[in-house]
């Protein structure tokens, strides 16, 4: 039984809530989806996007279009959105809202370290950043060479502070170290959404506990395949695994001596929500191993809207958005590449 | 015309042998023509598939994570590289530049260790008569293209060689980076033979001009 947020939640939330839900229904349809898995060339696929809420933000973009331009575009797009929400949200909102953010500051970071590293520009770099990302004293990256001066420098000041404990160290920064970082922080960043989520209860607590424990989930999963034949060593890959999800702990005991996708797949088929993912995809490929989560983190994602008074429902339109300009991102490449014959490989529907 | 029939009757052999060296041209000719020609479509169908694979890495990893602005701008040492010698079939008249390509390359320790890649089997084919089906991205399957014994490199020194290159965008990249990869990889293999077999094709076309021009001379 809930704590009768019905009665208190539209006092703060309600418009936020009307505004987050008539946005959902502006998300792609199956049939607008059809019409752009037709499409012969990038312009032809602007003529069709330009009679969806995308059409203000690619019109007056010059022919011939690049994928990268559409994707940015219809980026901006989900930016002002959530910059319009956050800007309305009060307390304990507005926090939540900013959880949402804190992953893809965490991308920022590493894109900015890592080009760093490879002595790149760094305005070339900023330029790549996700918008979402971005905090004030980003550039600062650049001249920080190990990270505990990245910690001191920069990072003390920003939220992902606190999540920087696991991995201070004074040993300079190389690709190990720094995708180590990566998963580390991530990893630190869930598990403080997740409490989070927990302090606030009701329906929130409920709904948020799900779709990040999948989140871990798949995350341990990924990391895992991602390190089969690497120089990461079991004990390493176990760290970078989150300590809640269904997983946890004996899914990650197991996951973390995997050398194979078949021991992975043998793994997850002992846990029932999963065992649907893993019969999508045959013995010994991964291929469509990304498709098979995405379809079903959509569908979670889509039930969150069944419910009222809670605040998934902002997380769950963020994920669904993401997902649409991944979709877009696919199908442009595809029409680009002029191989429309594996548009549906990788396309989930919403709804 | 009783000379004429003398010298054909005193050596009709020698003209029967000029005739097969002229049908032996032509039919290297036409044989590597025919491989250069395959082997451009193989080459167009595994870039396809390597380009491919990289979008769908890029799908699975995020944008930001494969990315033109991540690719290391530091001074290093090339881990491929490519060699040109100069080839001679018999006489130096018919001598054409051969390519060679050398991947994975380690300055290590002092030592070179470097797998080559020959065509050899490839020119071998060229004398059997059976059909040859273009638009075939199987090639390197019908063709068992051989590998130079004087390979130093292990297969693991190799994974290690390639993971090295993919960590500009990260560690733990999807196995799909990986695949588009070993795609270009291919793709870099066929383009060294498909010059490899363009020399040859030249030099044969030559020869046959020559042999030609002697004829109606």
């Amino acid at each position: 039984m809930y704590g009768f947020e019905a009665l208190t939640f539209n006092i703060h939330g309600g418009y936020l809530e009307a505004i987050v839900r008539g946005h959902r229904s502006g998300l792609l349809t199956a049939s607008d989806y059809n019409n752009l898995c037709q499409c012969e060339t990038l312009d032809d696929i602007k003529m069709h996007l330009s009679a969806t809420e995308y059409g203000p933000y690619l019109q007056n973009e010059p022919s011939p279009l690049h994928t990268t331009t559409v994707v940015e575009k219809c980026t901006l797009k989900l930016v002002d959105e959530y910059k319009h929400m956050l800007c309305q949200a009060t307390e304990p909102l507005s926090t939540f809202l900013e959880y949402i953010t804190y992953g893809y500051m965490i991308d920022n970071v590493v894109l900015i370290v890592t080009g760093t590293l490879h002595e790149r520009d760094v305005q070339e770099l900023l330029e790549k950043c996700h918008p979402l990302g971005m905090f004030d004293s980003i550039a600062t990256l650049a001249v920080a060479q190990n990270m505990r001066e990245l910690y001191r420098l920069v990072l003390v000041d920003t939220p992902l502070a606190p999540y920087f404990s696991e991995c201070i160290t004074s040993e300079d920064l190389d690709d190990m170290n720094i995708e180590i970082m990566r998963n580390t922080l991530y990893k630190a960043y869930l598990e403080d959404f997740y409490n989070f989520c927990q302090k606030l209860g009701g329906a929130t607590a409920e709904i948020m506990s799900d779709l990040l424990a999948f989140e871990a989930d798949r995350r341990a999963v990924n990391i895992t395949i991602n390190s089969i034949g690497t120089e990461l060593t079991r004990d390493d890959r176990r760290k970078l695994y989150s300590n809640f999800g269904l997983l946890y702990p004996y899914g990650h005991e197991e996951l973390a001596i995997s050398e194979d996708i078949d021991q992975v797949r043998s793994v997850m088929e002992k846990y029932p929500p999963y065992q649907s993912i893993f019969a999508k995809i045959s013995y010994g490929e991964s291929q469509m191993l990304d498709k098979a989560f995405y379809e079903e983190e959509v569908k979670r994602l889509c039930l969150a809207f069944e419910q009222q008074f809670h605040y998934a429902v902002f997380f769950a339109y963020m994920r669904l958005r993401e997902q649409e300009i991944r979709n877009l991102m696919w199908i442009s490449e595809c029409v680009a590449q002029n191989q429309k014959s594996r548009i549906h490989d990788s396309v989930v529907f919403i709804f | 015309m009783e000379d004429d029939d003398r010298c054909s009757s005193s050596n009709p052999g020698g003209i029967g042998q000029e005739e097969e060296d002229e049908d032996g041209k032509v039919l290297r000719f036409l044989d590597s023509l025919d491989s250069y020609l395959t082997l451009l479509d193989a080459l167009s169908s595994t870039l396809r598939q390597g380009w491919f694979e990289l979008a769908s890495a890029r799908h699975s990893m995020g944008s930001s994570r494969i990315s033109s602005v991540l690719l290391d701008q530091k001074v290093q040492s090339a881990a491929t590289t490519f060699q040109v010698r100069k080839s001679i079939d018999g006489s130096p008249s018919e001598s054409h530049p051969s390519f060679a390509i050398s991947k994975w390359a380690s300055s290590r320790n002092g030592k070179c260790s470097f797998r080559e890649l020959e065509v050899s089997r490839v020119q071998k084919t060229s004398k059997n008569s059976e059909l040859r089906h273009r638009g075939s991205s199987n090639f390197y399957e019908e063709h068992d293209l051989t590998i130079n014994a004087s390979s130093t490199i292990s297969d693991s020194d190799v994974q290690k060689e390639r993971s090295k290159s993919l960590s500009v965008f990260g560690t733990l990249v999807s196995p799909k980076l990986r695949g588009a990869q070993v795609s270009f990889e291919t793709a870099l293999d066929a383009i060294v033979e498909i010059a490899n077999i363009r020399s040859s094709m030249l030099s044969a076309f030559t020869q046959l001009q020559q042999e030609m021009k002697k004829d109606l001379g």
